[in-house]
């Protein structure tokens, strides 16, 4: 239930900003859309169990959380830790290229005559 | 192997052409000349041999699993065509020599790029694979485009040819795939002996499609149009690619499949139709066209249907004489391109109404031209008359019912009537007359000359020593219908009907001629209603405004208008998903504890906070603040390597972020209201559908089998600890190799967009101060917050 709610709500926000104006709000919603992606991959392997899977001196602790999910959600935050910096740099080099953040500026000048 | 030689020798060349070029200038054209005519001359030497019978092959595998061989097979048919390819490759590669100025910059590339298409030509008449038979077709199609090429109306009339011909190209794929899988191979040789795929249930499919092929390649109604669109190109490639060869791949498809579809009704009927409607419509707009490249285009086509009549006629004298014809008209066609483009050269026009008397001043041009005039018109005792009055006896002999045979020959004897009209045209109004006043003419090399000339001569000796010709006329007859006609050619065969219609002929022709000027102003008046070229562009450009109106919809530089529809296919799958039977709810969910509660309380309120951020100090310290929630969940869930990873990289990005603040505005750019909301509605439905997908469809099960083995083997295997690390260093290594290859690119292409290509040449300036001004001026962007 709470995994649940935690992945619909990172997926609301990042939803409503990709779908915003300027390249930099953009890349925020891909950033929460990240979070609530490695949120649904560790929920995949169930929070019911939430046992450290370390083997201490008395081995496995009791109710081991299934240390798969983690190791792909480990993978997955790396690698959308490597787009967002990309997206930014896109973002930077977009500003110098088109003047400013806005990517929706030279293709639609009618509604910006309109403002 | 000596046919592999040859073909790879002369791919060679073309490789080897622009460099000769560059060294010697224009003059390597004649080098170029020489070694076409010794390539002629080595397949000449074997002429005896394939006469008789016996092929000359070449097989090597190429894609074996494709049935795909590069194997040649020269018998009577290829022997002939391949002679006319090289042999009127070599002598106009020699006018090349003198048409070209000396030192023009593109010498190089359009000699080349010549040798290269004979090359391909030779290939395609040499191949025995029904697949290598097809590359070569597109290999002309393609040099063809190149050849044309130039700018404006060149353009168009090249990129008219290229689709035309490549559709007809496709065609033909499509054609020799089917034909392949019907005969189980895709050997040409093999395939046309087996006569059971003549009647198979594919075969009419295989028969339009191999037909809209040939059709297309030569110009044949309704695809005419391409042909004289092509003759903005330089006169030697006119002469070469839209005259004397490229446009006879289609005829010579027509003969190599006769032996298999030669007496099929669907063959027979469309093409015997269609080659006279389009040698017919070909004769009569040529009678009327000034620019001497247009007529002769016209009269080209005209041809072309002439020769593909004959041969669905497919009687083995038919396929004799069409034999015969193709060289003729490869020999006349070519003289009279070349003395065009001679007198293009030297008296800087083409056109009709300003020509004029030209023989005082060009008397070795004259003749030229006049003797292919004379051949093309079908006079004694030329190359032109033998073949034409053979195509009369084969189409006046013409089996089938006897109505087809007294059609067709009064069909032809009406084209030859305008063929004889265009052709004295062509002389008469170009050499004979008056000189146009004001009309300066250059002295023409002798050089330059040489080449109309040496074609116009070969074709009057065969035509006077005609017997010559016997044996490969037969032997094409043979390999090609499979019976010889034992056709004994001959100026004077007594007082046959053949001879009367061809007095019938002249005697249209003359009154024709005569009546030049009366012709020309009634045609003139009847314009045609449709033209293939204006239909052509006409449904190309819907083509094109058809494609713009579909990619409208996906071309927008709003991101959401891509994001709404992916993220509506996503939602509906999703939702559709939780609904099926199969994939509910199964099992119980994973239950909840205190502080999960604390974090979701704390993410509502951080991620409104980035959500409504409006400036970006906010947007940093909000989002810095989500990723360190996700981390502390990952703690409360048990996943302290996730939580660290998620603490460093959530640190990383916020100071990436920072970074790439210092050259973006300061405040953000806000949507019009309209579209906040919609975004609004889009991403609570977006969120909804998440959160009861996941909790639905996820954690409600016990420990998966691989995590169960992984927690309880892992330390013996790996004498690691911390299970989640074993798996990423060990058990799922590649994994996390990829994910470092991901990093090492990503840093690659931001390394590339801030350093490479900036217009300043300084690099990255991360200082604001240091930064071009931003080209938005104030105004503009509070009329933007303002939205």
């Amino acid at each position: 239930m709470t995994a649940a709610i935690i992945v619909g709500l990172l997926t609301a926000g990042g939803t409503y900003l990709i779908l915003q104006r300027g390249l930099v709000r953009v890349v925020l919603g891909f950033i929460l859309l990240g979070h609530a992606t490695t949120t649904l991959l560790v929920a995949a392997g169930g929070v019911g169990r939430r046992g450290i899977a370390i083997l201490g001196q008395q081995g496995v602790a009791e109710q081991p959380a299934d240390p798969l999910p983690q190791a792909f959600a480990l993978t997955a935050i790396v690698i959308s830790f490597g787009i967002t910096a990309f997206l930014l740099a896109l973002a930077a080099r977009g500003r110098t290229v088109l003047g400013g953040d806005d990517v929706e500026q030279p293709a639609e000048p009618d509604e910006a005559d309109r403002g | 192997m000596i046919l592999l030689a040859v073909l790879g020798g002369t791919f060679a060349l073309s490789a080897i052409a622009p460099l000769l070029v560059r060294a010697f200038d224009r003059e390597a054209a004649w080098a170029l000349a020489a070694a076409l005519a010794g390539a002629t001359g080595i397949l000449a030497g074997y002429g005896p041999a394939v006469v008789r019978g016996d092929a000359v092959v070449a097989h090597v595998a190429w894609v074996p699993g494709a049935d795909l061989a590069l194997s040649l097979r020269m018998d009577a048919l290829a022997f002939l065509f391949a002679l006319i390819v090289l042999g009127i490759g070599a002598v106009v590669m020699a006018y090349s020599a003198r048409y070209f100025a000396a030192g023009a910059a593109q010498t190089g590339r359009t000699l080349g790029l010549l040798v290269f298409f004979a090359a391909s030509m030779l290939g395609l008449v040499l191949a025995d694979n029904a697949l290598l038979l097809f590359v070569f077709w597109e290999l002309t199609s393609v040099s063809s485009f190149f050849l044309i090429g130039g700018r404006g109306e060149g353009q168009a009339g090249a990129t008219r040819a290229l689709l035309t011909t490549s559709a007809g190209g496709l065609a033909l794929l499509a054609g020799m795939v089917l034909l392949g899988i019907d005969g189980g191979t895709f050997a040409l040789s093999s395939l046309l002996a087996d006569q059971t795929l003549a009647t198979s249930p594919l075969a009419p499919a295989v028969i339009v499609l191999l037909l809209l092929a040939a059709f297309t390649k030569s110009a044949q109604l309704p695809f005419h149009f391409w042909l004289p669109g092509a003759m903005v190109a330089p006169t030697p490639i006119s002469t070469y690619l839209h005259a004397a060869t490229m446009v006879k791949a289609g005829i010579y498809l027509l003969f190599r499949m006769t032996p298999l579809y030669g007496d099929v009704a669907l063959w027979r009927s469309s093409v015997i139709a269609v080659g006279l409607a389009t040698a017919l419509v070909g004769a009569v707009v040529a009678l009327v066209k000034t620019d001497l490249k247009a007529l002769l285009a016209y009269g080209t086509v005209s041809q072309l249907g002439f020769l593909t009549a004959l041969i669905g006629i497919g009687s083995p004298l038919a396929v004799a004489a069409a034999a015969v014809h193709t060289l003729a008209h490869a020999l006349f066609k070519a003289t009279l391109f070349m003395s065009v483009g001679v007198i293009d050269h030297e008296v800087g026009t083409r056109d009709l109404d300003e020509l004029g008397g030209l023989r005082r001043a060009m008397p070795g041009l004259a003749a030229a031209g006049g003797l292919a005039a004379l051949s093309m018109a079908g006079l004694p005792p030329l190359l032109g008359f033998v073949s034409k009055e053979e195509a009369l006896a084969a189409f006046i002999e013409a089996p089938g019912p006897e109505w087809l045979g007294i059609v067709a020959t009064g069909l032809v004897v009406a084209v030859s009537i305008g063929t004889f009209a265009y052709s004295a045209r062509y002389y008469w109004r170009t050499f004979e007359g008056p000189q146009a006043p004001g009309l300066t003419v250059n002295r023409a090399p002798a050089t330059f000359v040489a080449a109309p000339l040496a074609t116009a001569i070969t074709g009057a000796a065969i035509g006077v020593s005609v017997p010559v010709l016997n044996p490969v006329e037969n032997a094409v007859a043979l390999v090609t219908t499979g019976t010889d006609p034992g056709l004994a050619l001959a100026l004077w065969h007594g007082w046959t009907l053949p001879l009367v219609l061809s007095g019938v002929v002249v005697a249209g022709g003359l009154a024709l001629f005569a009546l030049r000027d009366r012709v020309e102003g009634w045609q003139r008046r009847f314009a045609t209603p449709l033209r293939g070229d204006r239909a052509f562009d006409g449904a190309y450009d819907a083509l094109l405004a058809a494609g713009k109106h579909v990619g409208a919809s996906a071309s927008s530089s709003v991101p959401a208008v891509y994001l709404v529809p992916v993220l509506a296919v996503l939602g509906t799958l999703g939702a559709g998903a939780v609904v099926w039977d199969e994939l509910g709810p199964q099992g119980a969910p994973a239950p909840s504890l205190g502080p999960d509660w604390v974090i979701i309380g704390l993410l509502v309120v951080s991620v409104v906070g980035v959500v409504q951020a409006r400036s970006r100090i906010g947007a940093v310290a909000t989002l810095g603040f989500t990723g360190y929630l996700v981390a502390a969940w990952f703690v409360v869930l048990g996943a302290p390597d996730l939580a660290l990873t998620q603490l460093l990289v959530e640190t990383l990005t916020v100071a990436v972020v920072v970074l790439a603040f210092r050259r973006l505005p300061s405040a953000f750019t806000f949507a019009r209201p309209s579209r906040r909301v919609t975004s609004a509605v889009v991403a609570v439905i977006a969120g909804v559908l998440t959160a009861v997908a996941t909790y639905a469809l996820a954690g409600r099960r016990g420990l998966s089998d691989v995590g169960a083995w992984y927690l309880s083997e892992a330390q013996a295997e790996t004498g690691g600890a911390n299970i989640v690390n074993t798996i990423l260093v060990d058990f799922r290594a590649l994994d996390t190799l990829g994910e470092i290859t991901v990093l090492a690119v990503a840093a690659g292409g931001i390394y590339a967009l801030l350093r490479l290509g900036d217009p300043t040449g300084l690099g990255p300036r991360w200082t604001v101060e240091d930064h071009p001004a931003p080209r938005a001026t104030p105004t503009e962007a509070n009329r933007k917050l303002q939205r």
